[in-house]
């Protein structure tokens, strides 16, 4: 049997316990004898009809007059008509307005019935237009329809079927179908069904009996039943565990948010310390401090975001700003012979949109410790058609270590570390790379269990030109790790924008691996 | 980065030897080249070159010589270069640069080659050359263009002078009429493009030879005659102008050796220069102009982590292409003339370390230690990001860029103090978001479906303008939400900001918001924290739902987490 009986309701357990096979079943029966309502009947004859515990034997249809509010009103106080009749016989002949005042009823109402009266020959108009009796005795119709009233009061409908032809013509007057205005009677057809008990209901009746579940063990534990102790007087309901469940919505963090953080507290673990700072930044450290010239392709108006008002900053920091100049022209002291032109002093001071984060590590490196771990996860704004790989923002995961003796092996080291902690990679490669800021440059490819090979990130020490002219006398190893394209793939996405996406449903519902 | 075509044939005869792709992707990080792709039906083979500061690789030529010199260990010799002390033999081709042109575009130097019969694939290949040291290296001609002319035609001395524009006239390449230097820049192709580079000059430059016959119009475009160079053609003459010396020296020097690697005998040319130059007034062209440079061996070692000998370092720069001796103290290197990339002696040990083969450095974790730390920023965002999802809040992000329609016209607010891009690519991207709020009514405005209440909220950064920053901006931390739902008003914002500014023991008042069209009037307040406006909170004005499309009541609000910090 692939029935739990534990997992039955309440409903279908009573009525599989009270029926028997070979007994006609129907909604009535059931009704009258478990004391169900309609409904419950209802729910109880599908939940098993699905689970073949009941068959299906024959349906038919048949009309009911269902007794409204205002069909009650009417048995108790009387119709329009009657009372109307009562009115005149106890008060003498009144005019119209003076009965619907009197009975509190509306004067269509009070024209209506007078008009059925008169045309009787109940009552008619007299010499002064008021309504006067023509005859002590209502309508044969209308006693009929008082009497069909009492008659359906006691079980709140009757059956079209045990109605006698006179009375289905009085009733039909009374009962409006779907729609109409308020009437005493409600029509309504209903299609009555009767179910047996399968070999299969027998069954299952047969289980929920050796299982001694009567239907009336407890639903809810309710606050009353604890104050009272009532639960120990009975046992608990089973719940089928595997019902379906409701959609809950709680606050969390953004899942994109969360790698970034992991990041971060990997980072921190490792010894670093996080960098922050202005979305606007000037030529001179976004280019200039990072040995940049002046002229590079990079920092052509196509590549830069500038920004529109102040044009220029106020004014670059010293020593940093004569210490760069000279290191553009001619290497200053930084055993560089420079890059031999003239250094633009306005153009230094122009506004652009941060473009690589290695500028925050520029500003680091003059406030920076000995030895020192720095880092920084931050946006940055690249001139680019924005696509699928290209967001008009992003973030970039960049940092610097300075200390006296760090050198390209401990590069090489650090990069390993990253690709195994926080790329999780079996393999690591190094292969030369440029960046006008570091010499020597190194590009670092993993292969990553699910991705393959890919860059990783570019890494390198950074150039004397920039460190010396900001005040740096140690080697400084700087990289940057290429952290997007693994988000993509922890949050199982394949398109850079969806990162930074307002669809309140979609972030709902993301998460990371 | 530059990325050029070499063509299978012409590229593998200068490697002398035939490689597979994969061949190709493990050698070619010597010369920081990566295989962009393979065409293998056309048979060009495409490579992205990473290194803006050696425009010697910027063509197969170029590639293939550091390749074979890599794996061989053998240093390419030249022996057409003149010195400072030494000159060869020009056989009568001279250019003579005229003092007219200082100032506009000082020099034009060149030389000759010939003895082979350019086809197709090498006709393509000097274009390409051309193309990239003018674009990449040249900056879009503006400090190098180059012209390659059929030197059978000229009759040396060829001419350098700076004319003027509307009486020089000459028949343009790629027109049938003669037009004058102004007219060139106004209706040519190539004038519209770099004439801008010369035109707000009183004087053009131009070149043309002894019997007036012309050459060019530097650096905009070849005269159709002299400068109309075909496949067949074997005897060249090649010229670059600039303001740079050194540059257009070293882009001839690249030039000259890619044509001799392909085949050519360099011709040289001697040029009377019209200024005082380090190397005189008279130089002969190909000219060797690099300075020798040194770098400490104690720098090589301490830079690259490896106690390399004085013949490990001399080796590893020899399959490199550079020539160095070395004392115990000192490794000497004499620049390839191809190259002028040795600013520092770490340009020397970069070499080194790529000469020795990057895998023969051990990976070592760096000893110091160090005290990891979050920012004070993160970490207050984090209690922060706590409290809002612990109130049932969805954490948001956002990008940064917005269009002025999102960030100010639906807001109803006024652009002032607003960033705006001078440079927008679109006008969806044109200003920084000046604060949370228009990002998260975005979010409203395409969540229509999405199950209610919606209660959103992000910490990000915002930037306005601040006229007593250095920068005239203020690049801010704040953390704003957004709350919507069929009942939704004013009490629930101010309950959210109580518990939120509880559970930061952050003490607060509150204060009438007079006049801010973002908000219903009279449902709005400031928070005050220590006597300053830290945020404002409030029932959003249907006007601004309007204007975004948004149909369900909604609460909002954006705190200064900066001043909280304080």
């Amino acid at each position: 049997m692939d029935i739990d009986v534990k997992n039955l309701h309440p409903l279908e357990v009573k009525l599989l316990r009270h029926v028997s096979k070979g007994e006609e079943i129907t909604g009535d029966r059931i009704v009258k004898e478990l004391d169900y309502k309609v409904g419950q009947c209802n729910q109880a004859f599908s939940w098993l009809s699905a689970k073949e515990c009941l068959a299906e034997t024959g349906r038919t249809k048949r009309v009911i007059y269902e007794l409204t509010d205002l069909g009650k009103d009417q048995e108790k106080n009387g119709m329009p008509v009657e009372r109307i009749f009562t009115f005149i016989k106890d008060n003498g002949p009144a005019t119209m307005p003076e009965i619907a005042e009197a009975l509190k009823l509306e004067k269509s109402d009070v024209g209506s019935a007078f008009g059925l009266l008169s045309k009787n020959g109940v009552t008619k108009l007299n010499e002064e237009r008021k309504a006067a009796l023509a005859k002590d005795e209502l309508p044969n119709d209308v006693k009929l329809q008082s009497a069909l009233l009492k008659k359906a009061v006691e079980k709140g409908f009757l059956e079209e079927s045990e109605l006698s032809e006179e009375e289905k013509s009085a009733i039909s007057q009374m009962a409006k179908k779907r729609g109409a205005s308020s009437s005493p009677f409600k029509f309504i057809e209903r299609e009555d069904v009767t179910y047996a008990l399968t070999d299969k209901g027998e069954e299952v009746k047969k289980a929920v009996l050796e299982a001694n579940i009567t239907g009336e063990e407890f639903g809810v534990l309710t606050p009353e039943m604890l104050a009272t102790g009532a639960w120990k007087n009975g046992s608990f309901r089973p719940y089928g565990i595997n019902a379906p469940t409701s959609r809950l919505i709680p606050g969390r963090h953004n899942a994109y948010g969360d790698y970034l953080q992991w990041v971060k507290d990997k980072l921190t673990s490792l010894g670093f310390e996080e960098f922050d700072g202005p979305l606007v930044e000037n030529e001179f450290w976004n280019g200039d401090a990072l040995f940049m010239p002046q002229f590079h392709s990079a920092r052509d108006i196509h590549d830069v975001y500038y920004v529109k008002d102040p044009v220029h900053c106020k004014e670059i920091e010293e020593p940093w700003l004569s210490n760069v100049a000279r290191t553009h022209e001619n290497g200053g002291d930084t055993g560089s012979r420079g890059w031999g032109y003239k250094f633009d002093h306005e153009f230094t001071r122009r506004q652009v949109l941060r473009s690589q984060g290695t500028v925050l590590s520029a500003h680091q490196l003059t406030k920076a410790k000995v030895p020192g771990k720095y880092f920084g996860v931050v946006r940055c704004f690249r001139y680019d058609q924005v696509d699928a790989t290209h967001g008009a923002d992003f973030y970039q995961t960049e940092g610097i270590v300075l200390g006296e003796d760090v050198n390209l092996r401990n590069l090489l080291g650090l990069l390993k570390m990253f690709a195994e902690e926080i790329a999780g990679a079996d393999e690591v490669k190094y292969v030369p790379g440029y960046f006008p800021f570091t010499e020597p440059s190194i590009e670092v490819h993993i292969k990553h269990p699910v991705l393959g090979w890919f860059e990783l990130g570019g890494a390198g020490i950074f150039r004397p030109e920039v460190t010396k002219s900001l005040g740096v006398d140690v080697p400084v190893l700087a990289w940057g790790l290429g952290i997007d394209r693994m988000a993509l793939m922890h949050l199982g996405l394949n398109d850079l924008r969806e990162l930074f996406t307002p669809n309140i449903e979609s972030v709902r519902t993301r998460r990371g691996n | 980065m530059p990325k050029i075509d070499a063509p299978e044939k012409l590229f593998f005869s200068l490697l002398g030897k035939e490689m597979t792709d994969q061949e190709l992707i493990d050698i070619f990080p010597v010369a920081k080249a990566e295989l962009d792709g393979h065409d293998v039906e056309n048979k060009v083979i495409k490579i992205e070159l990473n290194d803006t500061n050696r425009p010697d690789l910027w063509s197969p030529a170029g590639v293939a010589r550091a390749l074979f010199t890599y794996e061989s260990g053998e240093i390419p010799y030249y022996d057409f270069f003149s010195t400072k002390d030494e000159s060869k033999d020009n056989e009568g081709r001279v250019i003579i640069d005229d003092e007219s042109a200082i100032g506009i575009r000082d020099f034009s130097i060149g030389f000759a080659c010939r003895g082979v019969e350019v086809d197709d694939d090498m006709l393509k290949n000097l274009i390409q050359s051309q193309e990239k040291l003018c674009f990449n290296f040249g900056r879009k001609r503006k400090t190098i263009a180059m012209g390659i002319y059929r030197s059978d035609l000229i009759n040396y001395p060829v001419h350098y002078a700076a004319v003027d524009p509307d009486k020089t006239k000459f028949v343009p390449l790629g027109m049938d009429e003669e037009l004058s230097l102004r007219e060139i820049c106004q209706k040519h192709p190539k004038g519209k493009e770099y004439g801008y580079i010369v035109s707000s000059y009183d004087k053009f430059p131009y070149l043309y030879d002894d019997k007036g016959e012309t050459l060019s119009f530097p650096p905009v475009i070849n005269s159709a005659r002299i400068g109309a160079v075909e496949v067949g053609d074997s005897e060249f003459f090649i010229e670059v102008s600039g303001p740079i010396l050194n540059d257009l020296l070293l882009a001839v020097n690249i030039l000259a050796c890619d044509l001799s690697d392909m085949g050519f005998e360099i011709l040289p040319v001697k040029v009377f220069l019209n200024q005082d130059t380090p190397y005189g007034r008279e130089i002969t062209v190909p000219y060797y102009f690099q300075e020798p440079q040194r770098a400490a061996l104690k720098t090589i070692r301490k830079t690259l982590g490896l106690d390399l000998t004085k013949d490990e370092c001399i080796a590893a720069l020899a399959k490199m292409g550079v020539y160095a001796v070395a004392d115990d103290e000192y490794v000497y290197i004499e620049c390839p003339e191809y190259r002028n990339d040795f600013l520092h002696e770490v340009d020397v040990a970069e070499d080194v370390m790529i000469g020795h083969g990057l895998g023969e450095f051990t990976p070592v974790m760096p000893s110091d230690f160090t005290v990891g730390r979050l920012s004070p920023v993160e970490e207050f965002s984090r209690k922060v990001k706590d409290i809002m999802t612990g109130l049932g809040f969805q954490e948001m992000m956002y990008n940064y860029l917005g269009s002025k329609r999102e960030y100010i016209d639906n807001m109803h607010i006024s652009p002032d103090r607003a960033v705006f891009i001078a440079n927008p690519m679109s006008e969806n991207y044109e200003v920084i978001r000046p604060s949370i709020l228009p990002c998260l009514l975005e979010s409203e405005s395409v969540s229509g479906h999405a199950v209610y209440p919606h209660l959103i909220f992000e910490c990000g950064k915002v930037t306005i303008k601040d006229e007593n920053d250095n920068s005239g901006t203020h690049t801010g931390n704040s953390v704003g939400f957004f709350a919507s739902n069929v009942s939704m008003g004013y009490n629930d914002a101010a309950s959210y900001i109580q518990t939120l500014m509880y559970f930061l023991r952050k003490e607060y008042s509150l204060a009438a918001v007079e006049d801010d069209p973002r908000f219903i009037p009279g449902r709005a307040a400031y928070v005050m924290y220590k006597g300053e406006k830290v945020g404002i909170f409030g029932e959003t004005h249907p006007q601004v739902l309007e204007s975004w499309g948004c149909t369900m009541p909604s609460i909002m609000a954006e705190l200064d987490m900066d001043i909280l910090l304080k």
